[in-house]
């Protein structure tokens, strides 16, 4: 078995899934995680929780596969799909290669939050069971970077 | 049959969908009659969930959803 650290992407309050305010994150319907609602401190650049290829890359959301496979969802607040990719700036290309807390996206989640939207990330483990994750830390706060949970697989 | 056949149909068929629009983890769609929604198939298919609001029915497909929602259009 291995243990894969899945980093927190962005800093800020960390949240269980059953809190976000969308109904696909808060039942873990493509899979189990956290949440953090992001600190409102202007401009927020959103870091890779895992090493691996960036097998999708939109503006608001993001998929880092791991070499073995693993794939960890990135979703930059809630229903930003429908800002088109206004206000987030890529810092990689889908297809890229990248190191754990590396630079993926930079993005404004006080601008997400003024615009009517959660600015809310959760953080899924895809296809992962619930059982599989340890060291789930809600409640407290979070750096960028920082072990978010474990993903025991 | 493939996924993108399978969930058409099971959305009711071409002629049911208003729009269809991929998300990182689904497919938003708008079809005319919620009613021709086979929620069963839609699972059948691969879909993880189904969340029905009126007639917008959105199909957890996980983050294959944009090629998913392209193979679709393309069968449109």
């Amino acid at each position: 078995m291995t243990q894969l650290d899945v980093l927190s992407p962005v800093p800020g309050r960390v949240i269980e899934l059953a809190e976000v305010p969308d109904p696909v994150f808060a039942q873990a319907l493509v899979g189990p995680g956290l949440a953090v609602d992001p600190d409102r401190t202007g401009a927020v650049t959103a870091v890779a929780p895992v090493p691996g290829r960036l097998v999708k890359l939109h503006p608001h959301a993001f998929v880092v596969q791991t070499e073995d496979g693993a794939g960890v969802l990135t979703h930059l607040g809630i229903d930003t799909v429908q800002l088109e990719g206004a206000g987030f700036e890529l810092h990689v290309a889908e297809g890229d290669t990248v190191a754990a807390g590396a630079a993926v996206v930079t993005w404004h989640p006080a601008a997400v939050e003024s615009g009517g939207r959660s600015p809310v990330a959760p953080v899924i483990a895809l296809e992962a069971t619930a059982g599989q994750l340890t060291s789930l830390h809600a409640g407290g706060a979070v750096a960028a970077g920082e072990v978010l949970f474990v993903w025991n697989r | 049959m493939d996924k993108a056949e399978q969930i058409l149909k099971a959305l009711g068929g071409a002629e049911n969908i208003v729009e269809i629009e991929p998300c990182a983890t689904r497919l938003r769609t708008e079809v005319h009659d919620s009613s021709k929604v086979d929620e069963k198939a839609l699972k059948a298919a691969g879909a993880f969930g189904v969340i029905s609001a009126g007639q917008v029915v959105q199909v957890v497909v996980g983050p294959e959803a944009d090629t998913i929602a392209t193979d679709i259009e393309d069968l449109m």
